[in-house]
């Protein structure tokens, strides 16, 4: 067991923390080392050339930028629901991951928002999209939905942390100041105040289910089904799978987030915890996996000239190893035989690995919903279309991507997003 | 100045003249069942608002009892109401012969000449297929423009209503508030929008960053790096500028081949309804119910 180890190992205090500081070290490094080059490429590609920058063509209009936008919203939804499985319907015994569940929801919701706003042609019309509202367009009612859902997570955020706010706020540094600020002077957090927290977050979890469901991302699987111009989107399962996808990729990155942070900090792993939050992942994967047959199914019964091309595209083109490496191996086949087998499925570390794998694999399913059905040619004598991120992209797409994992690390270092009474034997970095 | 001839005849002489060629009122209508005296007051009145004396509204109020008394139920009174507003104008149509395109190309190099479209970008382009086996093979030439749906998807998705659907049945594009996300060109089924992704033909040709298109009848100018329409999602306006000032579309212009008209769909009478009320009539993708604009005969 990981866990026992981690206490039969446990340094000293001082050694504790000095090793701690050395990995926070690296790993600041690095990020910040990827976001400035992430941030030279916006500047030189984004700003400096326009969209001429990726490798964006009027054949295949969406790309790169497009699948992270969808990959981190489905990363975003699939952890609010989550941990709307704990505020709104009780399930107390995921409570450790809560608060980094609604943490990971807003910070990926900004990277999302952030990726697809560096997509967008004319960033000075951005405003545009609110002042114009067309009632008609999936992608307009996303836009509203989006912010109302940021405003909603970091609502439900900050009335999850509020009794361990005002538990901190005594004192004379920087974060109790910060905390002061944030509970307007609240000195007490009283039983009361407690159950209030409590039924707030409830009704803020139950208000959420429908707006993550139907809102952010079954509304955000709807921009791409709702083309009926593309048949291979133009299906009323593709919404379903999106979400899917997402409890997916939001469940993965939950169970990663939680066992790669106990492991760097040495804390006891609530290892039934991790279990079930496995075999809950088994479980998306699972009906996922119906839900993608069918559509296959459907699809190719269908004989449909370009649906036929399309899938002939996902799995026999150059582009083949996106689906069978990525989508059918990485974020279906593997994570769903290591939840499968007795010996495997039992282990934090193999499921550690299955959540790693889902959530690399799932940047391909959503790579494979965007490009393919772009650069199949919508009339005969088309040009077919040809696709991947080029440099510039990768650069930019990578620069947000460390900058999504800074906001983390500074939400998870400013805030208490632990359970401060979960870690009793544990070292407790925020006092 | 000339001189008068003697004995020439002066405009109120013709006027006899030609009064004795008209038939006398009074006795004309003697013959008839109806009114002599309002015939001819009418008759009177009539030329008065011929001539701008009498207003068209009056000359009804006036006659209106007399008439409803003469001729009861046959009586219909009042000018004609203008229909509802939207049915005014013409409503622009267009139909490709596909019988007599020869695939020359011709319309899409007059339509890049006229709308100035960058590199890689052409409003309208000439689609061209080979069916069947060798010896027994066709070509098949199909220009493509802008369809110009009635129930257009473009505009369906548009996040900020940037594009839509003008009274006269062209999809226009509005690029000053374009916010250059592409979904347009996902949603369209024919692939007719492409976006302005800021390339330009000036190292090849002296000018051609001179002049911007003025599409839909705005002068944009010189055309510069992040300037309206770059970075925006353009399309074919069925030449906009060119109705406007009372011509074709581009394409019909020169099309060698005579294989396209333009007109008025909504006139049963115009050779474009003519033609598109044709057997031989299609149209591009007609099961997605995009109901387009231009018209195919095969």
């Amino acid at each position: 067991m990981i866990t026992k180890a981690n206490i039969d190992k446990r340094m000293l205090p001082s050694q504790e923390m000095s090793r701690l500081g050395k990995i926070e070290k690296i790993w600041w490094s690095f990020l910040i080392v990827l976001f400035c080059v992430g941030l030279y490429s916006i500047i030189s590609g984004y700003f400096l050339q326009g969209m001429s920058s990726t490798y964006l063509s009027n054949i295949v209009p969406w790309g790169g930028w497009v699948a992270f936008y969808i990959y981190f919203i489905g990363m975003s939804a699939g952890s609010f629901l989550l941990s709307t499985l704990i505020y709104g319907f009780g399930m107390e015994k995921f409570e450790r991951i809560g608060r980094s569940a609604l943490l990971s929801a807003i910070v990926c919701m900004i990277t999302a928002v952030t990726f697809i706003f560096f997509d967008i042609g004319r960033p000075d019309h951005i405003m545009n999209s609110v002042i114009y509202w067309n009632v008609m367009s999936t992608m307009s009612w996303e836009i509203h939905f989006y912010i109302v859902y940021i405003a909603l997570l970091v609502t439900e955020l900050y009335f999850s942390m509020r009794k361990d706010l005002i538990k901190l706020a005594k004192g004379d540094n920087f974060k109790a100041k910060l905390y002061r600020l944030l509970v307007g002077n609240k000195q007490e957090f009283t039983e009361a105040d407690h159950a209030r927290d409590r039924k707030r977050l409830k009704v803020m979890g139950m208000i959420g289910i429908p707006l993550a469901i139907f809102g952010v991302h079954g509304g955000t699987g709807s921009i791409f089904a709702v083309a009926k111009a593309q048949p291979f989107l133009n299906s009323a399962l593709f919404p379903l799978i999106f979400i899917l996808s997402a409890l997916v990729s939001g469940t993965a990155l939950s169970i990663a987030i939680y066992v790669i942070k106990c492991k760097v900090k040495r804390q006891e792993l609530d290892v039934p915890m991790v279990r079930s939050l496995g075999s809950m992942l088994a479980l998306f994967l699972g009906i996922e996996f119906i839900m993608v047959w069918y559509e296959y199914l459907v699809g190719i019964y269908g004989l449909g000239h370009e649906e036929l091309g399309t899938i002939k595209l996902l799995t026999g083109s150059a582009w083949w190893w996106s689906f069978w490496i990525f989508q059918m191996g990485l974020a279906m086949f593997f994570p769903l035989i290591i939840l499968f087998i007795k010996k495997t499925r039992e282990s934090v570390n193999w499921i550690l690995a299955a959540s790693i794998m889902t959530i690399i694999g799932v940047v391909g399913v959503r790579f494979n919903m965007v490009v393919p059905t772009l650069i199949m040619p919508k009339l005969d004598g088309m040009p077919a279309g040809n696709y991947y991120p080029n440099l510039s992209e990768w650069l930019t797409s990578f620069g947000l991507i460390a900058m999504c994992l800074i906001i983390y690390t500074i939400g998870e270092k400013l805030f208490p997003i632990e359970e401060s009474d979960s870690h009793e034997n544990g070292v407790n970095v925020y006092e | 100045m000339v001189l008068k001839a003697k004995g020439s005849l002066e405009p109120q002489d013709y006027d006899m003249l030609a009064n004795n060629f008209v038939s006398d009122a009074e006795k004309v209508l003697e013959k008839s069942p109806y009114d002599t005296k309002l015939g001819i007051n009418m008759a009177r009145d009539a030329r008065n608002v011929l001539s701008g004396k009498l207003k068209i509204e009056d000359f009804h109020t006036v006659y209106s009892a007399s008439l409803l008394k003469e001729f009861g139920d046959q009586y219909a009174s009042g000018p004609e109401e203008p229909k509802s507003k939207k049915e005014k104008g013409p409503k622009w149509g267009m139909v490709i012969d596909l019988k007599k395109c020869v695939g020359c190309d011709t319309c899409t190099v007059s339509c890049k000449a006229e709308n100035r479209t960058p590199p890689g970008m052409s409003y309208n382009v000439v689609l061209e297929t080979l069916s069947g086996d060798f010896p027994n093979i066709s070509l098949v030439n199909l220009p493509r423009p802008c369809m110009h749906c009635d129930k257009p998807p473009c505009v369906q998705v548009c996040p900020t209503r940037a594009t839509f659907k003008l009274e006269n049945g062209i999809v226009a594009i509005d690029n000053d508030r374009c916010i250059g996300c592409r979904y347009c060109m996902v949603a369209c089924p024919y692939g007719a929008r492409s976006y302005d992704f800021g390339d330009g033909y000036d190292q090849e040709m002296t000018g051609y960053n001179d002049v911007t298109s003025p599409e839909y009848g705005i002068e944009r100018g010189e055309r510069k790096k992040g300037k309206i329409p770059e970075e925006t999602v353009r399309k074919c306006s069925f030449c906009y500028h060119r109705l406007q000032r009372g011509e074709e579309p581009a394409c019909v212009e020169t099309c060698i081949g005579d294989a396209r008209y333009f007109g008025d769909m909504s006139d049963p009478n115009s050779v474009v309804s003519k033609l598109a009320a044709s057997p031989r009539a299609f149209y591009l993708k007609e099961e997605l119910g995009t109901k387009p604009r231009v018209v195919y005969l095969r």
